[in-house]
């Protein structure tokens, strides 16, 4: 009979602990879901926008639409989509971004590697020198580089443009993969040399398989960058039949004019494939953050 | 054949000398431990045999080849790592395959081999499972298995046991030596504890500062060690020490420790004569120290005064930790002993077991009889 009288004693008491934890919790919930809100609001108005005509725009603020009548429209988006060579330059997106994610990213590997468990004279001179090229803003080597591509007669082609975007990404690459690399145990690849296995081996069946989550969380930056880059793409492809999608919506102002209700779905169309590639790879990204942070 | 031969093999890491003109001959099928406190050059000599360092000056042989600058993968050895070092992307399968699967081993006989490796270590049903769903004793299995598949001519271990708990420790010790009986090929086993170095060796090598200390068989190294290191190293509880001086003559020669004396038997007198008026070390094993009631048959009594200061119940015996002047020692007496901290006892010393070491050199000036 204790014991039964015990039961809803301790329920209850469960029932109040949880309630005092959440009470206690709660503004911190608060601020955190204020602050999501005012984040996403800007992009939920330009979202909104883009579903309205060119009228609705001009006349009232985007948080109108929402009251009767709706005048939702997909207008603008057929606009974009069908005009002005849009999906060209999507491909072209994709043709300057894809190489110019993996490329960077095999290069930095073996380069990684080699730092991280090679040895050679000059190995830690060289590392810090390619990891101090991060401070280098990109603006100061646009004209080098443009005259270094026009010399090598590729200046204007996807392989320039791919060439370029591995050298502006091999900094950061290296720096973040050496680190990875390094933290893998060493008897790992003690017992892999003393099983039979070369480097080459070494790096492709257990140093590549062990770094997907740095991989994986380095191709979404990589991606992410040269997908949404406007200013190299502009200095080294010159023919607009190379436009990537930035390119082109920057384009989009000076030929409409404020017509940027077309902007705004321009945008978004451009901003789809990063979105799905960021959520496929979600996980790897906050473990590719913390990499750095534990550990190390 | 097997057998591996280090020739006064010196190995630096800048200005430290971890290794230091090492000669040691290890014959086949021998289970060698080699054994001495951390940063001794222990894991270092493995590294060297293996492969996985290079040696500065000296010769490795294994069986007759010199293997100096042949690769690790091609020494025929096979390691096992404190860590295991498990492939953690792979399977059980997998991992015990990955060294035959480079060498183009064919399929049928990696699964032949595999398979009876798995067998004798009782882990067929993990060959599927990857090694974060294995207990810390399973993957020690399994990287007992990745050496054994390669069927290599001498197995490395370093501190294989250091990573399990006590009571899988001293299960597979028992294990290892049944495996060592079973495969027949040279062990060589690097740890810092000199248990599992009395329990499973054929022969033990103390190392201290990257000098070989002495090499013998267990029994030996307990009963006859060379020098200070390795009487206070082998044996646990450790050798009490005392520094005293030999006094007295031919006819009656005693060890004067200040707060006590002992007799030196007649069998001992020959060699510490020399030391007559000279400071000497006195050691003496915990276990030849007892309460006169219930001391052994055949002692040599020689009996010390002592206040008692903590007392260990081992359940089959006591530890005492004792006290006489200044000087700290240790007794393993009889259970039915019934000592309390802070009472004042009379102890004999078995002196009959008595060491004595030169206090400059370090080196056993004489030991022990039977």
């Amino acid at each position: 009979m204790i014991a039964e009288l015990a039961k809803p004693q301790a329920s209850f008491q469960g029932f109040v602990s949880r309630l005092s934890k959440f009470v206690s919790r709660l503004p911190l919930h608060v601020v955190l879901v204020g602050i999501a809100l005012l984040w996403i609001t800007p992009a939920f108005g330009l979202l909104t926008s883009s579903f309205r005509d060119a009228a609705a725009v001009a006349s009232s603020g985007w948080w109108t639409a929402f009251q009767l009548p709706f005048e939702f429209t997909l207008d603008n988006y057929q606009a974009v989509l069908t005009q002005n060579r849009m999906g060209v330059s999507f491909l072209n997106s994709l043709i300057i971004s894809i190489p110019g994610t993996v490329i960077p990213i095999l290069v930095a590997a073996f380069a990684a590697f080699a730092f991280a468990w090679m040895r050679f004279p000059g190995r830690d001179t060289l590392f810090i020198f390619v990891v101090a090229l991060l401070v280098v803003p990109v603006q100061m080597t646009l004209i080098p580089v443009l005259r270094l591509l026009t010399n090598l007669q590729i200046a204007g082609s996807f392989p320039a443009i791919w060439l370029a975007h591995t050298g502006y990404g091999l900094p950061f690459a290296v720096f973040l993969l050496r680190n990875f690399f390094g933290a893998l145990p060493r008897e790992l690849l003690e017992s892999a040399y003393l099983d039979g296995a070369s480097s080459v081996r070494v790096f492709f069946r257990l140093i590549l398989p062990l770094s997907v989550p740095a991989l994986a969380s380095l191709a979404i930056f990589q991606f992410l960058w040269v997908w949404n880059d406007l200013l190299v793409a502009l200095v080294i492809l010159q023919d607009p039949g190379k436009a990537p999608m930035t390119v082109t919506i920057t384009n989009l102002v000076s030929s409409f004019g404020a017509q940027w209700q077309l902007l705004t779905s321009a945008a978004f169309i451009s901003m789809m494939l990063p979105l799905v590639i960021f959520f496929a790879l979600q996980r790897y990204f906050v473990q590719g953050i913390l990499t750095g942070a534990v550990k190390g | 054949m097997a057998e591996v031969r280090f020739e006064q093999v010196t190995k630096r890491f800048g200005d430290v000398t971890a290794v230091n003109n090492l000669s040691l001959e290890i014959p086949d099928k021998e289970f060698l431990v080699l054994v001495g406190p951390s940063g001794c050059g222990k894991s270092t000599i493995l590294r060297l045999l293996s492969g996985l360092e290079e040696v500065n000056e000296g010769n490795i042989y294994i069986g007759d080849r010199l293997v100096n600058n042949v690769p690790p993968k091609d020494r025929d050895i096979a390691m096992v790592f404190q860590s295991y070092a498990l492939y953690p992307h792979m399977s059980v399968y997998n991992n015990m395959a990955f060294g035959l699967s480079l060498r183009k081993t064919p399929k049928a006989e990696i699964e032949r081999r595999v398979r009876e490796a798995a067998r004798v270590l009782g882990i067929e049903d993990l060959l599927k499972r990857k090694p974060r769903q294995l207990s810390g004793g399973q993957r020690q299995r399994v990287a007992l298995g990745r050496a054994i598949v390669r069927e290599p001519a001498a197995f490395l271990f370093d501190e294989p046991l250091s990573n399990l708990d006590a009571k899988l420790r001293v299960q597979t010790r028992a294990e290892l030596s049944k495996l060592h009986q079973r495969l027949g090929t040279t062990f060589i086993y690097v740890t810092h504890d000199q248990i599992e170095a009395m329990t499973m060796a054929s022969r033990i090598a103390v190392m201290n500062d990257g000098v070989l200390q002495q090499v013998g068989q267990p029994q030996e190294l307990y009963e006859r060690p060379d020098n200070l290191f390795v009487a206070g190293f082998i044996g646990s509880p450790a050798m009490n020490l005392f520094e005293v001086t030999v006094r007295g003559d031919q006819n009656q020669t005693y060890l004067d420790a200040d707060s006590f004396r002992v007799a030196v038997p007649s069998t001992k007198v020959a060699m510490l004569l020399p030391y007559s008026g000279k400071k000497i070390i006195f050691g003496l094993r915990p276990e030849h120290i007892h309460v006169p009631e219930f001391m052994p048959p055949g002692t040599i009594a020689a009996p010390v005064q002592a206040r008692v200061d903590v007392t260990e119940l081992m359940g089959h015996e006591y530890y005492l930790y004792l006290l006489n002047g200044e000087k700290h020692f240790l007794a393993r007496v009889d259970a039915r002993t019934m000592p309390r901290p802070g009472q004042d006892i009379e102890v004999v010393f078995n002196i009959a077991h008595m060491y004595a070491f030169d206090p400059v050199t370090g080196k056993a000036i004489t030991t022990t009889d039977g």
